[in-house]
């Protein structure tokens, strides 16, 4: 067959017009789902099949916000299941667990979901579904309240006879500052899906964060004092929980993932839109958080190259195993990591003989800056 | 209406100085007397905001606005002493300027 | 505003608020808490023995000016048996270098200490004037950079001194902690955050006493003990900080005052967590000439902060290594299933051999070290072309050294930033 006359064709398969362009490259929808995947698939190879096949399958849990990007990633998982049963005689290697944490019980998202969460388990029929609110944290993590009170001082008073949700709103509007309020969400929000996850009995969590998401991530942790913790919140690493964290989008920009979602309309019945980032807010009333997230599109769109590099290379870091105690709230280490003989943690007189991490320290509420 | 609110207070005085390699985007000046009104048009006293506002249009010199200004506020990086206090210890941009105070804008930025 | 109490004598007013845990201090009480935590950094860390003979980088500005007047204060208050002087650079740049080295004289008379000026017109045959006049404005800073490094030890060894102490801060610090994670750099990744760097060839260590003291409070520092520092901008490098990884410390410092301590303690951190057989490959091959890790900017009158252009040389940088390693045919798919594996734990980072230049004896990765092949360049006319040529031959061996390709970064930074700046329009 002649070749077609194409206007711009597809750079991999040569025969149909090409929609978009990855890496300067111009693909055709096809192509450009089969390249995105493949980097997807590729982190998910080390998932083996059992040796046996009455041998239990992994069980992992995959968190969903409803996001652009972990939205994507369990679309691209479910069609790797479906590829390994369409292959003769073969079984899945994995079962997938959907974790949705109620975002109406998070911070400020009002946005009704209800009609995404029910979409979102008839799409994609196969796999386990839950839902939680944010403030069953003091259920899955029976201790929290005593580390609640400890974390936060004697200027916050717990009351036990109110609702966990009451309580938990009590305990995060006891923290002033912007950027300790996300930390320490994030932190909160990290121990209630390891939590659940191992209630559930998964031995490993799948975290949607795009390659972009983890630079930010990654620089935002160095600047709040959170270094050592990077091999496990940024790389592929086991959590202090014994967890597998696995970050299986770690090759691909946010930007891809955007394209992806445009290239798949059954996704848009699922996917929360993210709320434009608003453009007058002051740097400085920004949380760390939002300041490298900003950072990173911004340089990243000049420089893709060079931030993709900062996962890279965290990822390329040792995971700590020093015999120190782990923070009563993050769970990342106390104190220094082995073979750091700075002095920055000695000279910090309030965080010395403290149940919690330097990162934590700094977000306490007593400390407003 | 200006005068009427006004009513007879005299103008603030008061000597800015910049340091730290400032100086350079002020005329080469280390020291400037500023005059400020006692009450802007709203009836509320002049505060650092409006110092700044008053330094860029009237006595900065170079284009360079952005070396010295970031989001109508101190670049980050520089300093602000009032009266040899840090500013973070007055209230910042919201602080009044009294008569004869002496407010120092220091660069952390150049050369080490 | 009510007059705040200071936090430490609860009498004299508070004028400093400190950055690092929000502590309201008087005057006093703040310039004896800061002397006291720089004692204290030097004592953790053994940094110096008694009766070491110790220079002290003087540029003329605010950080190698507070630290010489603090170490004169501690060596005095301690009794450490310091035997402390001045080393400064004289670059050669007129209207900018000869204003900044009677800060410096000054300041010699000011702390009774010797003072030995090394120039680059003496030790190179070239001033910074003439470099200019030669390159042009765009990347004369690299040229600037390459020079005072070697200056700095070439005085001290003439000085017959063995520790050359710099003013880094610890924000030079942070901001030296975000620039190696940009750029991927695990083994500067893992020495930058060190209060010593040593130099196997040149016997010269080199030490950061104030990598803990905030630049806020060196200024405030000098400001309320009235030091006389010299602060300009080097005139060839006028645009410095747009852009730049400081202005981002600075944001941050902005958000979070504690944040630039707290850069350093994860800096501290992930520098323990480099992987040892890149970080410490082949015991002391991985050594590298003393303050070559400070002058990742070019510049080395700023402290080797980031002037802005860095970002897009980088990009260039790892844009060419990807190509050079064919990342991009990961695009082109296998039909079927792949057995193609991850690279488990990363690219492998060869090691680097010191030894020493074949001209002028200082310790070098390559056969000729970089000032003599810039003045290769310079001498001959053709600096550019010379760099490339050089390098070029001695990358064909070792291509995925990091190191080296950061070397590459620098030397013609300059050419990249304008090749990408077109690219760009």
């Amino acid at each position: 067959m002649p070749a077609k006359e194409l206007d711009s064709p597809c750079m991999d398969c040569k025969d149909t017009e090409s929609v978009l362009t990855v890496r300067r490259r111009q693909l055709c929808g096809a192509c450009f789902k089969r390249f995105v995947s493949y980097k997807v698939f590729r982190r998910m190879e080390k998932y083996k099949p059992p040796r046996n096949p009455q041998d239990p399958r992994h069980q992992l849990l995959l968190p969903l916000s409803f996001g652009v990007s972990s939205s994507v990633l369990l679309r691209m998982l479910d069609a790797e299941l479906e590829r390994q049963r369409s292959k003769n005689f073969a079984r899945n290697t994995f079962d997938l667990h959907v974790l949705v944490i109620e975002p109406s019980t998070m911070a400020g998202s009002s946005v009704p979901y209800d009609r995404n969460y029910e979409a979102v388990q008839k799409i994609f029929p196969q796999h386990t579904y839950s839902q939680v609110p944010f403030h069953s944290i003091f259920e899955y993590v029976p201790d929290m309240n005593e580390i609640m009170r400890e974390y936060t001082g004697p200027q916050f008073t717990d009351d036990s006879s109110r609702s966990n949700a009451e309580r938990l709103a009590a305990f995060r509007a006891a923290i002033s500052t912007a950027t300790s309020a996300t930390d320490v969400d994030s932190v909160l929000l990290t121990r209630l899906v390891a939590a659940f996850a191992k209630q559930s009995g998964c031995e490993t969590v799948l975290w949607g964060d795009s390659d972009s998401r983890l630079a930010a991530k990654a620089l935002a942790g160095v600047a709040k004092g959170r270094g050592a913790s990077l091999t496990w919140r940024v790389s592929d690493g086991v959590s202090p929980w014994g967890l597998q964290f696995d970050f299986p989008l770690r090759d691909l920009y946010k930007a891809e993932l955007i394209q992806y979602e445009s290239v798949c309309p059954e996704l848009a019945e699922i996917i929360i839109p993210d709320e434009p980032p608003s453009d007058n807010v002051l740097t400085k009333n920004l949380s760390i958080d939002e300041l490298m997230m900003r950072y990173v599109e911004t340089q990243g769109a000049k420089y893709p190259g060079v931030m993709a590099n900062v996962a890279r290379t965290v990822n390329k870091l040792e995971t700590s195993n020093s015999g120190n105690a782990s923070c009563g709230l993050c769970g990342g280490l106390v104190g220094n990591v082995k073979r750091n003989s700075g002095v920055t943690v000695s000279s910090q007189a309030e965080s010395s003989g403290s149940p919690f991490c330097y990162g934590c320290m700094r977000s306490r509420p007593e400390i407003n800056c | 209406m200006a005068d009427s609110a006004a009513g007879g207070e005299a103008s603030i005085l008061i000597t800015v100085e910049f340091t730290g390699g400032l100086e350079m985007l002020f005329s080469n000046e280390r020291k400037h007397p500023i005059v400020l009104p006692p009450r802007l048009d709203d009836g509320s006293r002049p505060n650092i905001t409006y110092l700044l506002q008053h330094l860029v249009e009237h006595v900065m010199r170079d284009q360079r606005k952005a070396l010295f200004i970031m989001e109508d506020n101190v670049r980050p990086g520089i300093l602000v002493l009032i009266n040899d206090t840090d500013w973070e210890l007055e209230g910042e941009e919201k602080y009044e300027l009294q008569q004869g105070d002496n407010i120092v804008f220091v660069s952390t930025l150049h050369g080490g | 505003m009510a007059p705040t109490a200071c936090f430490n004598c609860q009498q004299a007013r508070a004028v400093i608020i400190r950055p690092k845990n929000r502590h309201k201090l008087c005057r006093a009480c703040f310039l004896a808490i800061f002397e006291t935590e720089v004692h204290e950094t030097i004592t953790g860390t053994n940094l110096f023995y008694p009766g070491e003979r110790v220079a002290i980088g003087a540029s003329g500005g605010k950080d190698s000016t507070v630290l010489a007047a603090v170490l004169k204060t501690l060596n005095e208050r301690y009794n450490y048996g310091l035997d402390l002087c001045l080393l400064s650079i004289d670059e050669g740049i007129r209207g900018y270098r000869d204003d900044s080295l009677e800060t410096v004289k000054r300041n010699a008379v000011q702390y009774e200490m010797p003072l030995e000026i090394v120039g680059y017109g003496e030790l190179y045959g070239w001033t910074m004037d003439q470099v200019v006049e030669q390159v042009g404005k765009k990347g004369n800073c690299t040229y600037c950079g390459v020079f005072r490094r070697q200056a700095l030890d070439r005085g001290a060894a003439r000085l017959g001194i063995k520790h050359v102490v710099t003013g880094h801060n610890a924000d030079d610090v942070a901001e030296t902690v975000m620039m190696n994670l940009l750029r991927g750099d695990l083994p500067r990744l893992s020495r930058g955050t060190k209060i010593v760097t040593d130099s196997d060839a040149s016997d010269i260590k080199r030490s950061k006493p104030l990598k803990y003291a905030y630049e806020k409070e060196i200024v405030l520092y000098a400001h309320h003990r009235q030091l006389d520092y010299f602060s300009t901008e080097c005139i060839y490098s006028p645009e410095a900080f747009r852009g730049s990884a400081r202005t981002l410390i600075k944001d941050l410092e902005k958000i979070r005052p504690s944040s630039i301590l707290d850069i350093v303690k994860s800096g501290e951190d992930m520098a323990a967590l480099v992987p040892r057989n890149v970080s410490q490959n082949g015991k002391g091959s991985q050594r590298v000439a003393a303050g070559e890790d400070e002058a990742t900017g070019g510049c080395g009158s700023q402290n080797g902060r980031s002037s802005g252009g860095e970002m897009a040389a980088m990009e260039q940088q790892l844009n060419e290594n990807e190509t050079a390693e064919s990342h991009e045919t990961e695009i082109r798919l296998p039909a079927g299933p792949t057995s193609q594996k991850l690279p488990k734990g990363g690219k492998v980072i060869k090691k680097q051999t010191m030894g020493h230049c074949e001209r002028c004896g200082y310790i070098s990765s390559q056969r000729i070290c970089k000032a003599c092949t810039l003045l290769d360049g310079l001498n001959r006319n053709r600096p550019k072309t010379a760099i490339e040529v050089s390098v070029g031959m001695e990358d064909e061996e070792s291509s995925t050294t990091l190191m080296r390709q950061m070397e590459r970064t620098q030397l013609t930074s300059a050419e990249m930033l304008k090749k990408n700046e077109d690219e760009h329009v």
